[in-house]
């Protein structure tokens, strides 16, 4: 789709930096995201999540470092990034004053489309979002799922091969979600790079590969289940029981434990196999006055990995 | 081109769309104008009539009884009872709001009319509304000496007046106020409705952070702003013609020099107040703030500065250097130009260039501070 100039990458990224008087929000971040793929862009507010994503679509100048996006450099060429990418902020920003129809409409118009051009891309963004029948329903009077699937049929009517998704779920409800996510699959699954930030760590399953940030670093890089296997090293057990947490510090002085956290109602307790065997966590969380009621291996979520990055990452 | 052109439709087309789904703007652009004329028009004149004013006639002659007889014919002036006066009972008289003015006819005046000796008539006038008390004073002097002529002439002319003033107001030979005031209050009108509907659209863009959106468009600040200027100047140019139509039916505003100078400089001035709000709107990225603004540097200049209501003439210096800056200024003087003097192009060429100067000064600033970069 791109008309830029060719790169093996949708986006280059290096050494991009920015920073609002001594604040540092994104610091030295370096990746690379591969054409056609979902990239997942995780980190707590304020980590420099919408910072990054502000630079690349040529929103704001980066202090230092450069990025190419579609084959574009955002500092010198930041219409031809415009051009080829889509973008939805994590504020819902289409008109609610004006019906589904004429938002897309504008936003068609906007990207210099116009005639029958417009009406098809319009009648086939509609038929992707599965919204054909809320034409002329006031946008203000959509629920907030369907609001975000307009918003993203609107970023895609020029048929981006990038688009930027800014914590496109944020308040939505978990069907919505689902749902929004199927969209997402399917723009991959066509081509298009889909470059997302999210909050949800079951939403980051879904990407190819995942960026966390932490203090505006870029502090880990792959698919999910690297980050696990590298990031979350030795067994995770999950406990539960009364009193567990009271257990944690009891637990961390072992010399088989990697790492103790209290996750949902219970623990997670990361040991090293060669060192301690699985039964022994629940007897030391026993023996610190804990009534354990289950005791079991567990995979390691993003969740995990989103703890270890944080705490590896931080200063 | 082609696309630009097309972007620039899609904003100017959405911004319809705005103003049809929230008709309140449309009513602040077209209902306000004409309410405000026809509420200024009838509210603020500076005709004066039926101004009270007492006469205290210690001479109580025929001669003095004619000059009390013609004050009260006139029109200008009612009655107020006086009875016995004293001379101090005028003090009361003005504190308590009674009479504004009194005349004081001494005793013997018409003895000394008879004899042709020079004469003294005394006016008090409560010089508190001076305005008011300026037109008294003419008025009263003027029928004065009318119906002092009339007496000596029906004497036989034994003595003439020295001198005969004739006074002829052109253009505006009834003296009527709203030939003055109209073209006023279209620039004031004009002002403070451009100004607020394009400081608001813009700033409402920023607040609800659909401006972040346009930005990672190829829609360029220039494309946003020209988009957003064309239905607004539309809207604008039919408030001109509605005010203008009221001016004319309600108040017999005359049309007398030439309409295409008058729409040359109406479209100026257009383009200079839409403009001022871009900026306002650009500069405050506010909707609440930007209001205030608007209505700050639009209302106040244009009512107080531009000679609409105040001769710019009789103001201090710093003020009469100020004036040079706002445009209504010129626009007025266009307008009464145009409308009552029946000028054309020739005459108003000034002001033309003014107001493109500041139209083009404020675009500039707009489009130089508008940038497509979120901070």
């Amino acid at each position: 789709m791109s008309d830029g100039p060719s790169s093996e990458h949708s986006i280059e990224v290096s050494h991009l930096a920015k920073a609002f008087g001594t604040f540092k929000a994104v610091d030295d971040v370096s990746f690379h995201v591969e054409k056609g793929e979902i990239f997942g862009y995780l980190g707590a507010n304020g980590a420099g999540k919408s910072t990054t994503i502000r630079m690349l679509c040529g929103l704001l100048k980066p202090t230092s470092g450069t990025a190419l996006v579609a084959g574009f450099d955002i500092a010198k060429n930041p219409e031809g990034v415009k051009r080829s990418i889509g973008y939805m902020s994590q504020k819902f920003s289409l008109y609610l004053d004006l019906t589904v129809e004429q938002n897309l409409e504008f936003f068609g118009g906007i990207y210099g489309a116009g005639g029958k051009e417009l009406r098809m891309r319009i009648d086939r963004a509609l038929d992707e979002v599965s919204m054909q029948e809320l034409r002329t329903t006031l946008t203000g009077a959509l629920p907030g799922g369907l609001r975000q699937r307009l918003a993203l049929a609107s970023s895609l009517l020029h048929r981006p091969s990038i688009v930027f998704l800014d914590e496109p779920t944020a308040g939505v409800d978990p069907s919505s979600r689902r749902d929004f996510w199927k969209l997402i699959r399917h723009l991959s699954q066509s081509g298009t790079t889909v470059f997302v930030t999210t909050h949800y760590m079951d939403e980051a399953e879904y990407c190819a590969r995942i960026g966390m940030m932490v203090a505006g670093k870029l502090v880990a890089l792959d698919t999910p289940a690297e980050l696990k296997r590298t990031l979350v090293p030795g067994r995770t057990i999950r406990i539960e029981g009364d009193l567990v947490a009271s257990a944690v510090p009891s637990l961390r002085a072992h010399a088989g434990v990697i790492g103790a956290e209290t996750f949902g109602a219970g623990l997670h307790v990361r040991i090293d196999p060669a060192r301690m065997k699985d039964d022994q966590v629940a007897a030391l969380c026993t023996a610190a006055g804990a009534r354990v009621t289950l005791s079991e291996r567990v995979d390691p979520t993003l969740e995990d990995v989103f703890i270890a990055a944080a705490d590896a990452g931080a200063p | 081109m082609f696309s630009s052109a097309r972007r620039i439709i899609a904003m100017a087309k959405k911004e319809v769309l705005h103003v049809q789904r929230d008709p309140r703007s449309l009513y602040l652009a077209l209902g306000m104008p004409v309410v405000l004329v026809i509420l200024f028009g009838y509210g603020v004149s500076f005709d004066m009539d039926h101004l009270p004013l007492a006469v205290m006639d210690d001479d109580r002659t025929p001669a003095s009884r004619e000059i009390v007889q013609h004050l009260y014919a006139s029109g200008e002036f009612e009655r107020v009872d006086a009875g016995g006066l004293a001379p101090d009972e005028a003090h009361r008289l003005f504190e308590q709001r009674i009479a504004l003015a009194v005349l004081v006819i001494p005793r013997g005046f018409e003895e000394h009319l008879t004899r042709g000796e020079p004469q003294q008539l005394q006016l008090l006038v409560d010089g508190l509304e001076s305005n008011t008390a300026t037109q008294i004073m003419g008025k009263a002097d003027a029928v004065v000496r009318q119906s002092v002529a009339r007496t000596l002439a029906a004497r036989g002319g034994g003595l003439a007046q020295p001198y005969d003033v004739s006074v002829n107001a052109w253009f505006n030979p009834a003296s009527r106020s709203a030939l003055f005031l109209v073209p006023g209050l279209v620039a004031f009108v004009l002002a403070l409705v451009c100004v607020m509907l394009t400081a608001l659209t813009l700033a409402r863009e920023f607040e609800r952070g659909s401006m972040a959106q346009l930005f990672v468009t190829p829609v360029s600040t220039g494309e946003i702003m020209i988009g957003k200027l064309l239905p607004y100047f539309a809207l604008g140019a039919v408030a001109v013609l509605l005010v203008l139509a009221a001016g004319t039916w309600i108040f017999d505003v005359p049309m007398r020099g030439d309409p295409i100078a008058l729409a040359v400089a109406a479209s100026l001035f257009l383009l200079g107040m839409l403009g001022q709000g871009l900026v306002i709107s650009i500069v405050t990225k506010n909707q609440m703030v930007a209001t205030q603004v608007a209505t700050m540097t639009s209302m106040l200049p244009t009512l107080l500065l531009s000679g609409f209501l105040f001769p710019i003439e009789n103001m201090p210096l710093a003020l009469r250097v100020l004036s040079n800056v706002i445009p209504a200024r010129y626009f007025i003087h266009a307008l009464r130009g145009i409308l009552l003097r029946g000028n054309g192009f020739a005459e108003i060429r000034g002001d033309l260039l003014a107001l493109s100067i500041f139209a083009a000064v404020v675009l500039g600033i707009g489009a130089l501070r508008f940038k497509r970069e979120l901070t």
